[in-house]
């Protein structure tokens, strides 16, 4: 078997003494898409921030790209991170810039200097590797426009162009469809997964919809009360375990 | 409300009747055991409010009366200054040299005070600030900037500069770098975090995430607030004109004190014209901005 891309064990985490990760660890393999389930509260957005380091893990080893993260701080972790790219529910790009500007942004951490502060210097290298971004994910004929006049499907796609442009070997998406209609979120998940096989990137997805899971996900990684309770194939997600999953939602204090 | 029921008279307007209304509780209206202290606090705010308005008409003279009793006084200084003098050599011309004088301490005022207004933004606002003391240090200096009037920066850069268009110039680059900056540190706080966030996130720089996902989202914004400033620095620059920092400010003061109240009135003609004129355009951009 290939070495994992992330590999996470024994992560915790607690909010206003609340444990909401318990000894949580999973590991997501170079050219497979994980869906990441759970009902609202169950901890798996608070999986993924730990390993994109937009929250503080209080224990636990996060191993991603062969460096340590949970041993590493300051700029180095922070570079380190980026072999990790993500991608937001609430997409998070610059409505008043292009398509192209937008996803060149995702390379800031390989380029340094004054250079790198505006858009009108970045180089034709960068631009040519960014068109090759927008270009994966179907939008190449959009990247002069700007991404505030860009569908919502549209946009999620040249975020992910701006994840692919970090060239990192892990994607991160938090909930990257739920803003979505059925058909753009339909159209999402099959990029990510194309991703996934045909680039060999290890595709970490929250989802909020098991349907998209069993259609799109290679795996499926079940939590409940911050705890994982299901790892397997996304074709086990059956009846059963989505009601163990998602019933018990009432019963959290 | 059974559908046989009448429908009310015309002239009763009534939305609701015919709507839903559901049955009076059963249950007692609880009581609010807060509310004798809340009757008492506004009680006493309202003492205290009345109080302080009493004191200040005794600390201002404040007497009507005096109004009433001296509109003479104001009909002769109106009756003077009518009809204004239109004299081009002496009056309107001069008037229209000095006019452009402060437009140009207006614009100069502004513009030059756009590098440490920025800066200070950045440093100043929660979002994007390098640390809490620097945070704390650049809010400090941005207070002290705003809280000092510029007519007494005025005086301040005459002892230094002398008399004229100069001190003014310096006088609204420092009170507008106060004003400025704080707007525009405001602004960045209010916007989305998210771009910002997303760069972080990709390993980005503090100052790259700042110039490709902060600044970008508050451009409208600031050259909003901006253009804003342009209007207000173009108005004080007429005050701070009359202590000695050019423009037409200066033409007004000095009509006064020689009691040519028609050559004020054209002046003052040419002040509220500039006024409006300064006003509509910058409304006019900022309402193309704003699409």
């Amino acid at each position: 078997m290939q070495q994992a891309a992330l590999s996470v064990s024994a992560l915790a985490k607690s909010f206003h003494g609340r444990r909401v990760l318990h000894d949580v660890a999973f590991e997501v393999n170079p050219g497979e898409l994980v869906a990441f389930l759970g009902a609202n509260g169950s901890g798996k957005s608070t999986t993924l921030k730990c390993v994109a380091g937009l929250t503080e893990p209080d224990a636990g080893h996060i191993e991603l790209g062969g460096s340590v993260l949970t041993e590493l701080s300051g700029r180095q972790l922070q570079l380190a991170r980026s072999q990790a790219a993500m991608v937001f529910q609430k997409i998070h790009l610059v409505p008043r810039r292009t398509a192209l500007d937008n996803v060149c942004a995702g390379a800031l951490a390989r380029v340094s200097g004054l250079g790198s502060l505006s858009p009108l210097f970045f180089s034709r290298e960068l631009r040519q590797e960014a068109m090759g971004c927008l270009e994966r994910v179907g939008m190449a004929d959009r990247a002069l426009d700007c991404v505030g006049r860009l569908s919502g499907g549209q946009q999620q796609r040249v975020a992910v162009a701006r994840a692919l442009c970090q060239r990192a070997s892990v994607l991160l998406a938090d909930e990257p469809v739920s803003a979505l209609d059925p058909n753009a979120a339909e159209q999402v998940m099959e990029l990510l997964a194309e991703l996934a096989h045909e680039e060999n990137l290890a595709v970490a997805a929250v989802l909020h919809q098991p349907d998209l899971a069993q259609r799109h996900a290679d795996r499926a990684i079940g939590l409940l009360h911050g705890r994982i309770v299901f790892d397997g194939p996304a074709t086990a997600l059956d009846e059963q375990v989505l009601e163990n999953l998602y019933s018990s939602e009432r019963n959290v204090a | 409300m059974s559908l046989r029921t009448p429908p009310p008279p015309m002239n009763i307007v009534s939305a609701s009747s015919t709507g839903l209304k559901l049955a009076p509780s059963t249950l007692p209206v609880p009581r609010d055991p807060r509310r004798a202290s809340k009757a008492l606090v506004w009680g006493s705010v309202t003492v205290v409010i009345v109080l302080l308005h009493l004191f200040a008409i005794a600390g201002t003279d404040f007497d009507p009366t005096l109004l009433v009793d001296g509109w003479q006084g104001m009909a002769r200084f109106v009756a003077d200054a009518f009809p204004p003098d239109l004299d081009w050599e002496k009056v309107v011309k001069p008037g229209l040299e000095a006019t452009l004088v402060t437009l140009w301490i207006g614009l100069l005022g502004t513009t030059l005070s756009i590098p440490s207004a920025l800066l200070l933004a950045v440093f100043a606002s929660r979002t994007t600030t390098v640390h809490p003391v620097a945070y704390q240090v650049s809010r400090a200096i941005l207070s002290f900037f705003r809280a000092v009037p510029d007519i007494v920066f005025a005086l301040i850069f005459v002892t230094a500069v002398g008399l004229g268009p100069f001190a003014g110039v310096l006088a609204l680059i420092c009170h507008n770098t106060g004003v400025m900056g704080k707007l525009w540190a405001e602004s960045m706080e209010e916007t989305d975090q998210g771009p910002q966030e997303a760069l972080s996130t990709a390993g980005a720089s503090r100052l790259q995430q700042i110039t490709h996902g902060s600044l970008p989202l508050v451009v409208p914004q600031f050259v909003g607030l901006l253009l804003y400033r342009f209007d207000v620095n173009v108005r004080s620059s007429l005050v701070l004109g009359l202590v000695g920092a050019g423009g037409i400010g200066l033409l007004i003061n000095q009509a006064i004190k020689s009691f040519q109240f028609d050559t004020m009135l054209t002046h003052i003609i040419i002040v509220l014209i500039l006024i409006i004129v300064v006003d509509q355009a910058s409304g006019f951009i900022r309402r193309k901005l704003a699409v």
